[in-house]
C-alpha cells in the first residue's frame, strides 16, 4: 500500500486525568462537559428509573393500593416519561457528542466553548425545576401534556414542567448550534464531510433537527404557559380557542425529536459495529445520508400521532409519510447487517449491547409501522401496545445505544477500562428483562388494556406481574453498570491510548486526552472504517508505536500507586 | 478620505478579506468564520419560533367563519405601514453602516448608526402603540397581542444591545479588523426586519 500519512501527532506519556473539582465547577473544556452531561443524565436515568419501578408496582394489582389516588398516578407517569426523554436520552447524547465530536474531527474544542458550557448549565437547574413540581403539585398530564388536561386540570407544578422545558429546549438548541458549527468549520485537513465518522454524521443530522424543530416547542411551551398564568385562551374551545392547536405544534417539534433521540444512537452503532466486527461499514454514504432523510421526512410525519383526532381526510397522506420513513431506517438495519456478515465479531460488552439494539430496534420499529396504519392505529390508539411500542425504540433502541456507546468509549473518557464480564452479565441481564417487560405490553395491548391508567381489568394481572417483575429486574440490572462504571473508574485496568484498534481520530490521543487533545494536528486516515486492510493495520501499528500497545502491561499496581482522582460517578 | 468609494464592490470585498487574512491569526480567523456560521445557523433555528407564532395564527383564525370575528374592527394600515418603512429603512442603513465601520470610517458609521436607533425606537414606540389599543376579548386581540409582543420584544432587545454598540463606537472600540459585534447586531437587525415582514403580512394584509 501506499505511503501512510504518520506520524499523527505526540502525546503525553501518562494520560492524566483532571481533578475531580473541574467536574463540579464551571469549564469550557468539551471533554469535562461531556462528561457533566453524562453523569447529569445517569442521574436523572436513575431518578426516572425509580419512577418507572413505581409505576410497575402500582400495576402488580388491579386496584390502586401503591399510590394515594389517581393524580398520584398520573403525575408518576408524566414525571417518568418527561425525565427519562428530556433528562436523560437527550442530555446524554448530547454529552457523546460534546465528548466525541471534537475528538473525531481532530480539534481542540468545539466551535464556542463558553456557549457549551452555559448550554450545559441550563440542565441541572431545569431537572430540579422539574421534580421541584413535587412541592406545588407535579405535573399530571402526560409527557404531551394535552389540553385541557394540561391547562385546565393540573396543578401548578405542569407550569414548572413547561418552564423546565423552556430551558432544556433553550440549551439543545445552543448545544445544536455548536455541533453544526463544529462540523462545518472545524473538520482537520484532508476530512471532507463524507470522511467524517459516521457518529459525526449522525449528531450533524441531529442537530440540524434540534435547530429547526424545538423553537416550535418553545412557541407551543409559551401558549402553555401564557394560558396558565397570564388568563389567554389559545387551548380553549369555549372562549374560541383550539385543542388541537397544541396537539398540531407540539408534535410538530415532538416527532422529529425522537429521531433526536435515535439518530445519535444510531450513529454510535455504527461506530461499534464496524469496530468491533474488524469490517469496513457496509454502504457508508447510504448510512450518512439516510440520517439527513430521516432527519428531513421526520418533519413531514406529525400527524400520525394525531388518527384519532384528525380530519379524516389528512389521515392518508400522514399515514403514507410515515411508512416512507420507515425506508431510510430500513437501509440503515441492513447496512449493519451487512457490516457484521462475515465479520470477526469480537463479544464484548459493547458489541454485545450493539447488537441488542440491533434486535430490539427492528422490533420496535416494526410495531411502529404497524402503528403508523390508520386501522391498526384508530384500534390500538392509547393502549399498552403503544407503550410497548415507545420503550423498543427508545430503551431497546437509545438505551442499549448508550450502553454501547458507554462500554465503547468509557475507556478513552476515563482512561480505565470497565470490567468486561460484568460489563457482559450486565448487557445480558439488561436484554432478557428488558425483552420480558416490554413484548408481552403488546400482547395486554392488544387486548385493550389502556395506557395511562391505575387501575386494569383483572384479566390482564397474570401479564402486569411477569412484566412488573421483570421490570424490577431491568431496574437492578442498571445498578450492575452503575456499579461497574464507579469501580473500574477508580480501580479498573488502565486504558491504552486504541483498546480496540480503532481507526477514528478520537483514539489517535491518550486516554484520556489532554487538554486540547492533541500535540499537534492529527492526520486522519483516509477512510475511517477501512478495517482490514494493510494500510490500516500500519496505521494502527504506527500509532500503538506511539501510544503503546492495546493491552496494558499489567493493571496498575494495586494499592500505593499515584493517587488517582475518583470521577464523578453516577448517582452523586 | 475615502479611497475605496470608486471602487468596485467586489474588489473591496476582496482586499478587506485579504487585509484581514493579513491582520488576524488562524485562531482568530477561524473564530471569525464560526462567529458568522454560528449566526447563520441561529437565525434559520428561531426563524421558527416566528413560523410556529404565524401558523397559530392560522390555525385560529379558520377555526372561525370570519376573520377577524365579527364585531371586532380589523387593525388600521397606516400606522404599521409607517412603522415597517421606518424598520426597512433602518436595517438598509445598518448595512451602510457596517460598510463604514469595515472601511474604518467611524463618522459615517456614527451617523448611518444613530439613524438606525432613531428608526428603530419609533417603530418599537409604534408597535407598542398598536400592541395596547388592539381590542381584546376575541382570539383576534390574544394572537396579535402575542405576535407583535414576541416580535417587540426581540426589537427592544436587539435595539438596546445596539444602542450599546453606538456608545462603545464612540468610544472608538470598532474598526476596520474588530467589526464582529457590529455585523452580529446588524444581522440581527436583519432577522428582525425579515421577521417582522411575515408578521406584517399576516397580521395586517392576509
Amino acid at each position: 500500500m501506499a505511503a501512510i500519512p504518520y506520524p499523527l501527532g505526540g502525546a503525553q506519556a501518562e494520560a492524566k486525568r483532571p481533578a475531580f473539582s473541574e467536574y463540579l465547577r464551571w469549564s469550557i473544556d468539551h471533554k469535562i462537559i461531556g462528561v457533566q452531561y453524562i453523569v447529569t443524565a445517569l442521574f436523572f436515568f436513575v431518578v426516572g428509573g425509580g419512577l418507572a419501578m413505581l409505576i410497575r408496582w402500582e400495576l402488580l394489582t388491579p386496584d390502586l393500593d401503591v399510590m394515594a389516588n389517581g393524580s398520584a398516578y398520573n403525575s408518576l407517569f408524566s414525571i417518568h416519561a418527561t425525565v427519562m426523554i428530556f433528562l436523560w436520552i437527550i442530555p446524554i447524547f448530547a454529552g457523546f457528542g460534546n465528548f466525541l465530536v471534537p475528538l473525531m474531527l481532530g480539534a481542540k474544542d468545539m466551535a464556542f466553548p463558553w456557549l457549551n458550557a452555559f448550554a450545559f448549565w441550563l440542565i441541572p437547574p431545569a431537572g430540579l425545576l422539574m421534580l421541584a413540581g413535587y412541592f406545588v403539585g407535579p405535573a399530571e398530564a402526560g409527557w404531551t401534556s394535552y389540553p385541557p388536561l394540561s391547562t385546565l386540570y393540573s396543578p401548578d407544578g405542569q407550569t414548572l414542567w413547561a418552564i423546565s422545558l423552556h430551558l432544556l429546549g433553550i440549551s439543545s438548541i445552543l448545544g445544536a448550534i455548536n455541533f453544526i458549527v463544529t462540523v462545518k468549520n472545524m473538520r482537520p485537513a484532508g476530512m471532507g464531510y463524507f470522511q467524517m465518522p459516521l457518529f459525526v454524521w449522525s449528531i450533524l443530522a441531529t442537530s440540524i433537527i434540534v435547530v429547526l424543530a424545538t423553537p416550535f416547542l418553545a412557541g407551543a411551551l409559551t401558549l402553555l404557559i401564557l394560558d396558565r398564568v397570564a388568563g389567554t385562551a389559545f387551548f380553549d374551545p369555549s372562549q374560541g380557542g383550539d385543542v388541537l392547536l397544541w396537539q398540531n405544534v407540539f408534535w410538530f417539534y415532538s416527532h422529529p425529536a425522537v429521531y433526536i433521540m435515535v439518530l445519535p444512537g444510531m450513529g454510535i452503532l455504527s461506530e461499534v459495529l464496524s469496530v468491533h466486527s474488524r469490517k469496513p461499514i457496509f454502504g457508508y454514504r447510504m448510512i450518512a445520508l439516510s440520517s439527513m432523510a430521516i432527519a428531513l421526512v421526520g418533519f413531514t410525519v406529525w400527524a400520525h400521532h394525531m388518527f384519532t383526532s384528525l380530519t379524516p381526510e389528512l389521515r392518508i397522506p400522514f399515514m403514507i409519510t410515515s411508512m416512507i420513513i420507515a425506508v431510510p431506517t430500513g437501509i440503515k438495519v441492513f447496512s449493519w447487517l451487512a457490516t457484521i456478515w462475515m465479520g470477526k465479531i469480537h463479544y464484548t460488552a459493547a458489541m454485545l449491547s450493539a447488537l441488542a439494539f440491533l434486535s430490539m430496534f427492528v422490533i420496535g420499529g416494526i410495531s411502529g409501522v404497524m402503528l403508523g396504519s390508520v386501522p391498526v392505529d384508530i384500534h390500538m390508539h392509547d393502549t399498552y401496545f403503544v407503550v410497548s411500542h415507545l420503550h423498543f425504540v427508545l430503551y431497546g433502541g437509545s438505551v442499549f445505544a448508550i450502553y454501547a456507546g458507554i462500554y465503547h468509549w468509557w475507556p478513552k473518557i476515563t482512561g480505565r477500562m470497565l470490567d468486561e464480564r460484568l460489563g457482559r452479565i450486565h448487557v445480558g441481564v439488561a436484554y432478557v428483562s428488558f425483552f420480558l417487560t416490554f413484548f408481552p405490553q403488546h400482547i395486554v395491548g392488544m387486548l385493550g388494556m389502556p395506557r395511562r391508567v391505575a387501575y386494569y381489568d383483572p384479566q390482564y394481572q397474570t401479564l402486569n406481574v411477569i412484566i412488573s417483575i421483570s421490570a424490577f429486574v431491568l431496574g437492578i440490572s442498571t445498578f450492575i453498570l452503575l456499579y461497574n462504571l464507579v469501580y473500574s473508574t477508580i480501580a479498573g485496568k488502565r486504558a491504552s491510548a486504541n483498546p480496540w484498534r480503532a481507526l477514528t481520530l478520537e483514539w489517535m490521543t491518550t486516554s484520556p486526552p489532554p487538554a486540547y487533545n492533541f500535540v499537534g494536528d492529527p492526520i486522519p486516515f483516509e477512510d475511517p472504517y477501512g478495517y482490514g486492510t494493510e494500510a490500516s493495520k500500519a496505521y494502527i501499528d504506527a500509532m500503538e508505536a506511539r501510544f503503546g500497545p492495546p493491552v496494558a502491561p499489567k493493571p496498575a499496581p494495586a494499592k500505593p500507586a499515584a493517587p488517582v482522582a475518583p470521577q464523578p460517578s453516577a448517582g452523586d | 478620505m475615502r479611497p475605496y468609494d470608486k471602487l468596485s464592490r467586489e474588489f473591496i470585498v476582496t482586499m478587506q478579506q485579504n487585509l484581514l487574512e493579513q491582520h488576524l491569526s488562524k485562531e482568530e480567523l477561524l473564530a471569525l468564520k464560526n462567529k458568522r456560521s454560528g449566526m447563520t445557523v441561529f437565525q434559520i433555528s428561531w426563524i421558527m419560533a416566528f413560523f410556529c407564532l404565524i401558523i397559530v395564527n392560522w390555525q385560529l383564525r379558520y377555526s372561525y367563519t370570519q376573520w377577524p370575528p365579527p364585531g371586532v374592527e380589523k387593525m388600521g394600515l397606516a400606522l404599521p405601514t409607517l412603522a415597517t418603512g421606518a424598520l426597512l429603512l433602518s436595517a438598509f442603513l445598518a448595512r451602510r453602516g457596517l460598510k463604514a465601520i469595515r472601511q474604518d470610517n467611524h463618522k459615517t458609521f456614527l451617523t448611518s448608526w444613530g439613524t438606525v436607533l432613531v428608526l428603530g425606537a419609533l417603530f418599537v414606540v409604534i408597535m407598542a402603540y398598536e400592541w395596547l389599543i388592539v381590542p381584546l376579548g376575541t382570539q383576534y386581540g390574544t394572537v396579535f397581542r402575542l405576535m407583535t409582543g414576541f416580535h417587540g420584544f426581540h426589537a427592544l432587545v436587539i435595539g438596546i444591545y445596539m444602542m450599546t454598540i453606538y456608545q462603545n463606537a464612540r468610544k472608538g472600540q470598532y474598526g476596520q479588523f474588530d467589526f464582529w459585534a457590529v455585523e452580529a447586531a446588524v444581522k440581527l437587525w436583519y432577522f428582525v426586519a425579515f421577521a417582522w415582514i411575515m408578521f406584517y403580512a399576516v397580521l395586517y394584509w392576509i
